[in-house]
C-alpha cells in the first residue's frame, strides 16, 4: 500500500531540492566555466572554493550556531510563558496583544535594524553576539507566542482543574504539565526560530559588521567584493553551513510529528 | 483574582519585551514618514515637520500604482501555490511510509540557505543567457524566455522563486495540522463509503481551516515583507516591472546614493497598514467562529 | 502561593534591567582614543591582505592602532550615514567617488584644510570628484575606469582588427563580423544601479550627451539598443553587473567586453589572450570613461586633534611618495601622474589604463555635485526601459530627464 510513495516522495523531494542540487554544483565549477552553456554535471569539478571556505570560515560557522542557539533559548523563554498566559490563564487584553504580535512582524526588517543600531550604539553593545541575539528573537518571538499559544490551548483544562486542587500554583502547573504537554510545539518554534536566526543577514550586516565573532551569512560577503564575486567560494560556503543544520533538522523532525496548530483544531 | 494577576505576570516578559523592541523601531518609522529629512538633517537633526507630504509624494508617484498591483500579484499568486503546493505535499507525507520523516526534513534544507544564495541560484538558473531552463526550452524545441531581462517575465520569474522558497513553511504547519486530526473521523468517513477526494473535501479540509488560516495570514504578512528574494534577482527590473511595495521601499531608502528616508518610510507604512487590516479581518473571522 | 512568587521577581529584574539599559546613555567622550577606526569597500581584503597590512603600516607610524572594518560599497554609505547620526562615524573613510560631494554637503567630512591632507599632486579630473563650493574633501586612493578587452583568437577568426576600431562605425563592422562569424559580439552591465550608469557613461559622454540634458545623448543609447536588436550584445546585460559580464567574457565566446581596470588579474587567469582598446567616441577619438575608485577621507569627529591624527593616517594612505603601495594592494591605476609613470615602467601593460584614466571624467562634475544622484537613477531606467524595448531610447531619455528635474 505505501510502497508506491516511497519512490514518489524521493522524486518529489529530488524536484523540490534541484535548485539545492544546481548550487552545489556551481560551487564545484571553476570561474571561467561559470557563463559556459549549463552542463548538469561538474565537468572539471574544483574544490577551490571548498579549501578556501574551510580555512576560512569556521570560525563563522561557530558564531552562526550560537547566535542561533542563543535566539532559540531566548525565544522560547519569552514566548512559552506568555502563550501559557495567553492560552489558559486568559487574561484580559489578549486579543488585543495577538494582535500587536500579528502587527509586530510587518515592520519592515531594515526598519527594525534602524532603531536597534540607534540604540546599541547608545548602550555600547553593537558587534556583541548577545546583542545580535536580542536581535535575531524578534523575527522569531511573535511567531513562537502565536504557535505555542495554540499548542497549549489544547492542553485539557480539566487536567489543569486537577492539578489545581491538588494545590499547584500556575507556575507549578506550566512547569510540570503545560510545558511537558507542549514539547512538540516547543520544538517547532525552536526550529523556526533556529533558522531565522541561522539566516539572518540584515541584522548580522548592520549590529555585527565590526564584530570579532561574526555570523556566517556575513562570512559570504568576504567572497562579494566591490567588482568581484567568486561564486564558487559563495555557494561552498552555503553548501558547508547547511550541513549541520541540516543534521540537526533531520534529528529535530523526529520530534515534530504531532502538530504545530494542535490546539487551533480542537477550538 | 490572583488568577488574572498571574495570566499577566506570565504576559510581562514579552509585553516589555514587545516594549523595548519594537515600539521604538515603529516609532522611528512613523516619525521618518512625516518629517523631511535631507541626508544633513538625517546627521545632524532638525528635519521639519513636513505632515503627510511624503505620502503625498508617494502616491503621486507612479511607481506606487506599479509596486501596488506587484504587491498584490505577486502576493496572492505566491500564497496559493505556496499553500496548494504545501497542503498536497502535507497530504501525501501525512500516511508515514519508509524515509518519509527524513524526506519531509530534507524539505527544510531551502530554508537553511541563506537568501543570498538562494535567490543567485534561482537567478542562475534563469539566466536568459546561460540558464539551465532555457537550455532545457532548447533542447524541447521552444524559443528561449528573457526570465530575469524582459518586463512580461521578470515578476513571474521571481514569483516562482518564492513560492519554493515558501512551500517548506506550508509543508510543516499544514502537516502538523493534519496529524491532530483524529483518525476516528477517517474510520467514520470510510465506513460511509466516502471516496479519498470526498473525504478530503468534507473532513479533512474544514477541520483544517483554523490551522490555514493562521498559516495564511503568517503567509501573507511574510510574503508582503519579501524584499530580498526580489532585490537580488532582479532588482525590481528591468524598469520597475517587477517593483513591489517592499522592494520600492528599500531602494527609496538604501538602494541609491541618495538616500530618500522619508517616503521610504512612508511606503514602510502603507506595508504595515495593509497588515493591520489584515490582521483586524483574521481576528473578525476568528470571533464568528468562535460565537458559531 | 510560593511557586507563582518566581515568576514576578524574573519579571521585576527584567523590567529593571530595560529600564536602565534605556536611561544610561554612554557619556560623550571627547579624548583621542587609541584604536581608529577605518572602513573601506573592499571586504574581499582579509587581514592577512596587502591592503590591510597597508592600513596597520600607516596606523603604527601615526602611533595608534587601527581597527578596520569593510563594507559592501552600497551599505557603506548608509552605514556611515547611521554612525554619523550617532557620533560613531569612524576616523578614516574610504569612499566611492560620486558620494563624496553628497556626505560632504551633509557636513559628514572635514576638509582637507582642516585635517592637513593635500591633494594637490592629484590629476584634475580625478580630485574634482572631492570638491564642493571650493573646498576639497578627501584624495583619491587610486583611480579606476572602463575600456573594451578584447579575445585575440575570435577577433582573429572573424578577420577583425582591433587597431581598426576607431568611432561606433568601424566597432559596428567589427561586431556584424564576429556575428557573421558564429562568436558573440560585446557584453556590458546595464542593470538597474550605478553600475548601470556607470557602463553607459562612455557612450553617452562619446556621442557628446551632457548630463544635465539627457536627450543629447541619445545616439548612445540607440547604440545600446541596435546592439541587442542585431544578436550583437546578448539579453542578459538588461540585468548583468559587471561581473555577470565578465564572466560571459571569460566563457571564451565573446569578442568584446565592457569591463574595468580590476579585472586585469582575472584577465590573465581566462585562459585566452586578451587585449584592451580605449572606448570609442562616435566619431572617433577616445570617449571619456567615468572615473571610478575611491577617496580617503575623515569624518568629523568633534575633536580637532583626533581628526588631525586621522588625517595623518589618509594622508599616509594616500601620499604621492606612499600611495604606490596602496595602489598595488588594490590593483588600481593612481592618481598621481608620477606614481603613474612608475607603474607603467614597472608594468607596461598598464599603459592603456593610464591613457585612459588621464581621458576620464568624473561623474559629479560638470558643477553636478550632489544633484548627480537625481540624474544617476533616472538615467539607468532610461537605458533599462529603451533596451527592455518598453520605450524608444529617445522617448525614455525625455521622460527620465523630465523626472530628474
Amino acid at each position: 500500500m505505501t510502497s508506491w510513495r516511497t519512490p514518489v516522495g524521493v522524486l518529489l523531494t529530488a524536484l523540490m531540492l534541484f535548485p539545492v542540487y544546481w548550487m552545489i554544483n556551481v560551487s564545484l565549477t571553476p570561474m571561467s566555466d561559470m557563463r559556459k552553456s549549463p552542463s548538469l554535471f561538474p565537468v572539471n569539478p574544483t574544490t577551490e572554493g571548498y579549501a578556501r571556505v574551510l580555512r576560512e570560515q569556521i570560525p563563522y560557522l561557530g558564531t552562526s550556531l550560537l547566535v542561533a542557539a542563543g535566539t532559540v533559548v531566548l525565544t522560547l523563554a519569552l514566548a512559552a510563558p506568555a502563550a501559557y498566559s495567553l492560552a489558559k490563564l486568559r487574561p484580559a487584553g489578549r486579543q488585543t496583544l495577538s494582535f500587536v504580535l500579528l502587527v509586530a512582524q510587518m515592520i519592515p526588517g531594515i526598519i527594525m535594524a534602524l532603531g536597534f543600531y540607534g540604540i546599541y550604539v547608545k548602550l555600547g553593545i553593537t558587534n556583541t553576539v548577545w546583542g545580535l541575539v536580542l536581535a535575531d528573537s524578534t523575527i522569531a518571538v511573535p511567531f513562537a507566542t502565536l504557535i505555542l499559544t495554540s499548542f497549549m490551548a489544547s492542553v485539557p483544562d480539566e487536567v489543569l482543574q486537577a492539578a489545581r486542587i491538588d494545590g499547584a500554583g500556575p507556575w507549578r502547573s506550566f512547569v510540570s504539565i503545560v510545558l511537558p504537554a507542549s514539547r512538540n510545539g516547543m520544538i517547532t518554534a525552536a526550529l523556526f526560530s533556529f533558522l531565522w536566526a541561522w539566516s539572518d543577514f540584515l541584522f548580522a550586516a548592520t549590529l555585527d559588521s565590526g564584530g570579532r565573532l561574526q555570523p556566517l551569512t556575513l562570512g559570504i560577503y568576504r567572497y562579494i567584493g566591490n567588482n568581484n564575486q567568486e561564486w564558487n567560494s559563495i555557494m561552498a560556503t552555503a553548501v558547508v553551513a547547511s550541513v549541520p543544520a541540516t543534521v540537526l533538522i533531520v534529528v529535530a523532525q523526529r520530534y515534530v510529528a504531532a502538530g504545530v496548530t494542535s490546539g487551533a483544531v480542537k477550538d | 483574582m490572583r488568577s488574572r494577576l498571574a495570566g499577566w505576570a506570565f504576559l510581562l516578559p514579552l509585553v516589555a519585551y514587545l516594549a523595548v523592541c519594537y515600539a521604538y523601531p515603529l516609532f522611528t518609522n512613523v516619525d521618518l514618514s512625516i518629517r523631511g529629512y535631507t541626508v544633513r538633517s538625517f546627521v545632524h537633526g532638525g528635519a521639519p515637520l513636513v505632515g503627510f507630504a511624503n505620502y503625498a509624494t508617494v502616491f503621486g508617484d507612479p511607481t506606487f500604482r506599479t509596486a501596488l498591483v506587484n504587491t498584490v500579484l505577486f502576493t496572492l499568486v505566491s500564497l496559493f501555490f505556496q499553500y496548494t503546493i504545501g497542503l498536497a505535499a502535507a497530504l501525501f507525507f501525512a500516511r508515514g511510509f519508509r524515509l518519509s520523516a527524513t524526506l519531509r526534513a530534507l524539505f527544510l534544507v531551502p530554508w537553511l540557505l541563506p537568501l543570498i544564495v538562494s535567490a543567485s541560484t534561482w537567478a542562475w538558473l534563469l539566466n536568459s543567457e546561460s540558464g539551465l531552463v532555457n537550455t532545457a526550452l532548447k533542447v524541447v524545441g521552444l524559443d528561449p524566455v528573457n526570465w530575469l531581462t524582459s518586463p512580461q517575465w521578470s515578476l513571474v520569474s521571481v514569483t516562482i522563486a518564492n513560492i519554493w522558497i515558501g512551500i517548506p513553511f506550508n509543508l510543516v504547519v499544514l502537516y502538523s495540522g493534519l496529524q491532530n486530526i483524529p483518525r476516528e473521523v477517517y474510520e467514520a468517513s470510510s465506513l460511509d463509503g466516502a471516496s479519498g477526494w470526498q473525504t478530503f473535501w468534507h473532513v479533512t479540509f474544514p477541520l483544517l481551516r483554523p490551522v490555514s488560516a493562521i498559516t495564511l495570514l503568517l503567509g501573507l504578512v511574510y510574503t508582503l515583507k519579501v524584499f530580498d528574494v526580489i532585490w537580488i534577482m532582479t532588482k525590481g527590473g528591468p524598469s520597475g516591472s517587477s517593483t513591489t511595495l517592499a522592494t520600492w521601499s528599500y531602494e527609496l531608502g538604501f538602494g541609491n546614493m541618495l538616500p530618500r528616508f522619508g517616503p521610504s518610510a512612508a511606503v514602510g507604512n502603507v506595508l504595515i497598514l495593509i497588515a493591520v487590516v489584515a490582521g483586524l479581518l483574521y481576528i473578525r473571522m476568528q470571533r464568528r467562529q468562535e460565537l458559531s | 502561593m510560593f511557586p507563582a512568587r518566581k515568576p514576578t521577581r524574573l519579571l521585576a529584574a527584567f523590567g529593571l534591567v530595560a529600564f536602565v539599559a534605556a536611561c544610561s546613555s554612554t557619556p560623550s567622550t571627547t579624548a583621542t582614543p587609541d584604536t581608529f577606526s577605518v572602513w573601506d569597500p573592499y571586504p574581499q581584503f582579509a587581514a592577512e591582505s596587502e591592503w590591510a597590512k597597508t592600513i596597520d603600516k600607516c596606523g603604527t607610524e601615526a602611533g595608534v592602532k587601527i581597527q578596520r572594518q569593510a563594507y559592501d560599497t552600497t551599505d557603506l554609505t548608509s552605514k556611515v550615514l547611521l554612525a554619523a547620526q550617532q557620533g560613531t562615524a569612524p576616523h578614516v573613510l574610504v569612499l566611492d567617488n560620486p558620494v563624496v560631494s553628497t556626505l560632504a554637503e551633509a557636513g559628514v567630512l572635514k576638509t582637507n584644510q582642516d585635517v592637513g591632507l593635500d591633494a594637490s599632486q592629484v590629476s584634475p579630473n580625478l580630485a574634482a570628484a572631492g570638491a564642493l563650493n571650493g573646498q576639497n574633501y578627501g584624495t583619491p586612493i587610486g583611480a579606476n575606469t572602463l575600456a573594451l578587452y578584447y579575445n585575440k583568437a575570435v577577433l582573429t577568426a572573424a578577420g577583425v582588427d582591433p587597431a581598426a576600431v576607431k568611432d561606433w562605425d568601424s566597432l559596428n563592422a567589427a561586431l556584424a563580423k564576429v556575428k557573421a562569424a558564429g562568436k558573440k559580439g560585446i557584453t556590458f552591465s546595464a542593470i538597474g544601479t550605478e553600475e548601470g550608469t556607470f557602463q553607459f557613461l562612455p557612450w553617452f559622454w562619446g556621442a557628446n550627451g551632457s548630463l544635465t540634458d539627457l536627450p543629447s545623448g541619445k545616439a548612445a543609447l540607440e547604440l545600446w539598443k541596435s546592439w541587442l536588436d542585431n544578436g550583437y550584445a546578448p539579453n542578459s546585460v538588461v540585468g548583468n553587473t559587471q561581473t555577470t559580464s565578465w564572466q560571459e567574457f571569460a566563457t571564451g565566446e565573446y569578442a568584446f567586453a565592457e569591463n574595468g581596470t580590476w579585472q586585469l588579474a582575472n584577465a590573465k587567469k581566462a585562459g585566452f589572450e586578451y587585449g584592451v582598446i580605449p572606448i570609442p567616441g562616435r566619431t572617433g577619438g577616445t570617449a571619456p570613461a567615468p572615473t571610478g575608485g575611491e577617496f580617503v577621507t575623515v569624518p568629523a569627529q568633534n575633536n580637532p586633534d583626533t581628526e588631525k591624527k586621522a588625517g595623518r593616517i589618509a594622508s599616509c594612505l594616500t601620499a604621492p611618495d606612499k600611495v604606490l603601495a596602496s595602489d598595488t594592494a588594490l590593483t588600481y591605476i593612481s592618481a598621481v601622474p608620477s606614481v603613474q609613470q612608475q607603474q607603467v615602467a614597472a608594468n607596461p601593460e598598464l599603459a592603456v589604463w593610464v591613457e585612459a584614466v588621464k581621458n576620464a571624467k568624473g561623474r559629479t562634475g560638470d558643477n553636478l555635485g550632489t544633484k548627480y544622484p537625481k540624474i544617476s537613477q533616472p538615467l539607468w531606467g532610461a537605458v533599462q526601459a529603451a533596451l527592455t524595448g518598453a520605450k524608444a531610447p529617445e522617448a525614455a531619455l525625455r521622460d527620465a530627464q523630465a523626472s530628474a528635474k
